[in-house]
């Protein structure tokens, strides 16, 4: 079975349809990467997948539960379903160690040790053992990235939702964070990734989805979706990425 | 259960047994209300104690009939209201006997006769009543004095400022913010006879009967006793004593006042007593009140920034009518009108009715700014630890909450000032904090300038020390 499944989706504003009907299954171990101009949608879908926004109509289905289903425990679904923000969202008055520590141990997955643990495995395949006890202020942004990205990673989720994660980077730290994200990747991680990183979805994608006008207008593997783009909507976008 | 629990449940349980005792019906023991600063019918003595033809003769009475009383000195008005909702079972004080009063009173027999006579500064050459015109009357709220001024008022055109104690009517007239004042004439000539630089320039006009008062078809036991106790000591010539006593003597015999004891120095050493008293009585209120007002606001803040419609609404609310009645309002509805709603003579004790006060108003404006603190916080960080798949509560505690409440330690520095100096408002009840021992030392000794002076200079070494364990916390926690 998918571990996603999006049927239907609409989400508004007040007046504001924001997501108009969108479809879309992402099966184990895949990576999907989601383009499209700013303000298409993408990060109100990412949103709609753990529940931090509440779809209007149409039905989510992760890991085999129905978000719309009362009976869900959200909680219980959120702790399979990691997520990293745009802008990092660390919880400043916590060490970078107790960043990646508070859920795991307040949710009692694991004991404080065990936590810690874990928590410094995390740090090292990310990169930075030696900054478990540094604050998230002394940090850089890719730093602080990749704390975030270890943070969701210590609840041992099943799925990664990234929205733009290397957007508010300096060039020189995207690819710091972009190297765990292949690393990730290539352990079999299923991932949906928002992003403006085209290099990264030919490499990584086993999917690219274009949105555009809260629609997916296209769907397919990287080669297709860069090589032959069908739509005018797409080659538009495309031409404007690249001369960038 | 956690040592800050322990703590809690022991607050509230101390606070439940002294209510209880308050409430109980003490047998035999009545409660008689006087006024505060009234000399010379009652004044306070140096060392605390009351002293004046009104405490001498209850005392007397009491001795000839046998009961016992508890004083209860709290100001003018605070006494009648509160004998009006039976939470004393008399008053005396000064009190004219008027037809107006004996709808809800039962009076005494006389205990003294006196009539209204106008003063004016010492250097002043009003003389009349037709100079008045245009200018400014010093009153003090509910007395004889202010009821014939108010009489007179239209035909010969001036201005009314009411005050709440004679003192500070006294000084206004002294100082020139008003031209003159309305007294009985015992209290006026004891007050010039103790250096209050005014004089009388009026006879004496409306002469009243000064009466012990309770309240109307209730205590009929207790007013015949004082009716006879009156008799006897007329009788015996007690009654004469105390009179000459007071009216006949000049003040240093009767407070332990002495002219070298009138320089700030020497003023601050013989009342360091009552001041550290008041002091002490300030600093009990307030520490209490920013526990209970900051327990109360967090709850709101909390409260304010829930998710869902009901609980910002009721966090909104309460912080909207806590916030928006002023003290003394509050002060008086919980402390007079509360007990007179519930009525069968349900009585909270002053000092509780001052910290429920406090911790109501305070509470809604810490509430105000704790839950700005919170909304204060990045909206990301709340998305951030849900998305971990943390509960709301826990979100709200482990991210949330000790987020903002870095960012609204001044704003609780501030409150916690405010606080301090608001308890001063309490006096109103009758609580004898800080600024009640400044204004019950002067009824005595008429130092305003250096008394207040000495007052204002406590509250600023307190502000300042607490300004500085603030900013000590403050740096701890960041
Ligand atoms: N909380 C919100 N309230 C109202 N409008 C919103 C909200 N969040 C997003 N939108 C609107 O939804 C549209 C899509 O936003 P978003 O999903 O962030 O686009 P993208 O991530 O593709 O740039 C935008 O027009 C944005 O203004
Ligand atoms: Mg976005």
């Amino acid at each position: 079975m998918a571990k996603v499944i999006v049927k239907d989706l609409h989400k508004s504003y007040g007046d504001n349809e924001v997501l108009k009907g969108l479809n879309l299954e992402v099966q184990e171990n895949e990576v999907v990467c989601m383009i499209g101009p700013s303000g298409s949608g993408k990060s109100t879908f990412l949103r709609c997948l753990n529940d931090l926004e509440v779809p209007t109509q149409g039905q989510v289905i992760v890991n085999g539960h129905d978000l719309s289903d009362k009976a869900t425990n959200i909680n219980l679904v959120r702790e399979n379903i990691g997520m990293v923000f745009q802008h990092f969202n660390l919880f400043p008055h916590l060490s970078v160690l107790q960043n990646v520590t508070l859920a795991p141990v307040e949710l009692k997955k694991e004991t404080q040790a065990q936590a810690e643990k874990t928590a410094l495995e995390l740090l090292e395949t990310v990169g930075l053992s030696d900054k478990a006890n540094a604050m998230p202020k002394s940090l850089s942004g890719g730093q602080k990235q990749r704390v975030a990205i270890a943070r969701a990673l210590a609840m041992h989720p099943q799925i990664m939702l990234f929205d733009e994660p290397t957007s508010a980077l300096d060039p020189e730290m995207v690819g710091d964070v972009l190297d765990v994200m292949k690393k990730l990747a290539a352990q079999g991680m299923t991932m949906i990734v928002v992003t403006h990183e085209m290099g990264f979805a030919k490499e990584v994608a086993d999917r690219v989805v274009f949105m555009a006008d809260g629609l997916i207008q296209e769907n397919g593997k990287p080669e297709d979706v860069f090589e032959h783009p069908k739509s005018p909507r797409l080659q538009d976008f495309l031409q404007k990425v690249i001369n960038v | 259960m956690k040592k800050w629990q322990v703590a809690v449940v022991m607050l509230l349980a101390a606070l439940g047994s002294w209510f209880a005792v308050g409430t109980q019906a003490q047998a035999k023991t009545y409660t008689i209300a006087t006024d505060t600063t009234f000399a010379p019918f009652e004044f306070q003595a140096k060392g605390g104690k009351y002293k004046g033809i009104d405490i001498d003769i209850l005392k007397a009475i009491s001795k000839k009939e046998n009961f016992n009383y508890k004083l209860k000195a709290i100001s003018f008005g605070a006494a009648v209201q509160q004998l009006s909702a039976n939470q004393v079972d008399g008053v005396i004080a000064g009190m004219n006997v008027t037809d107006e009063r004996k709808k809800t009173f039962d009076f005494s027999n006389a205990y003294y006769t006196s009539g209204v006579v106008m003063a004016v500064a010492k250097d002043s050459n009003v003389k009349k009543f037709s100079q008045l015109r245009g200018k400014t009357v010093a009153l003090k709220t509910g007395t004889a004095g202010s009821a014939y001024a108010k009489s007179i008022q239209n035909k010969y055109g001036f201005k009314i400022k009411y005050f709440n104690d004679s003192n500070n009517m006294y000084n206004d007239v002294k100082v020139g913010n008003s031209v003159a004042c309305f007294e009985d004439y015992p209290v006026m000539s004891y007050g010039i006879k103790n250096g209050i630089a005014l004089k009388i320039v009026s006879k004496q006009y409306d002469a009243g009967d000064y009466g012990f008062a309770v309240k109307k078809g209730k205590n009929a036991e207790l007013l015949k006793k004082f009716n006879a106790g009156l008799k006897a000591i007329k009788a015996d010539g007690t009654y004469d004593k105390i009179i000459n006593k007071y009216l006949k003597s000049d003040q240093a015999s009767l407070t332990g006042e002495t002219a070298k004891s009138r320089t700030f120095v020497g003023l601050f050493t013989q009342n360091i007593g009552t001041i550290g008293t008041g002091l002490w009585m300030t600093l009990e209120l307030t520490v209490i009140s920013i526990i209970l007002a900051t327990i109360l606001g967090l709850a709101l803040g909390v409260l304010g920034v829930m998710p869902g419609k009901v609980g910002p609404a009721i966090s909104s609310t309460i912080i909207y009518i806590f916030r928006g009645m002023p003290l003394m309002v509050l002060a008086f509805f919980i402390y007079i009108g509360f007990p007179d709603l519930i009525g069968h003579g349900f009585k909270i004790p002053a000092f509780i009715a001052g910290m429920i006060t406090l911790m109501l108003n305070e509470g809604a404006y810490t509430g105000a700014f704790v839950k700005g603190g919170f909304a204060a916080v990045d909206e990301g960080q709340m998305e951030a630890a849900r998305s971990l798949g943390l509960p709301y509560w826990t979100a709200m505690r482990k991210v949330i909450m000790p987020q903002g409440i870095r960012i609204m330690i001044p704003s609780f520095i501030n409150q916690f000032i405010i606080t301090l100096k608001d308890t001063s408002i309490l006096s109103v009840i009758g609580i004898v904090e800080l600024t009640q021992t400044g204004t019950l030392i002067i009824a005595r000794n008429f130092e305003g300038f250096k008394i207040w002076l000495m007052i204002a200079i406590i509250y600023l070494i307190i502000i300042t020390l607490l300004t500085w364990l603030s900013n000590w916390v403050q740096r701890r926690i960041n």
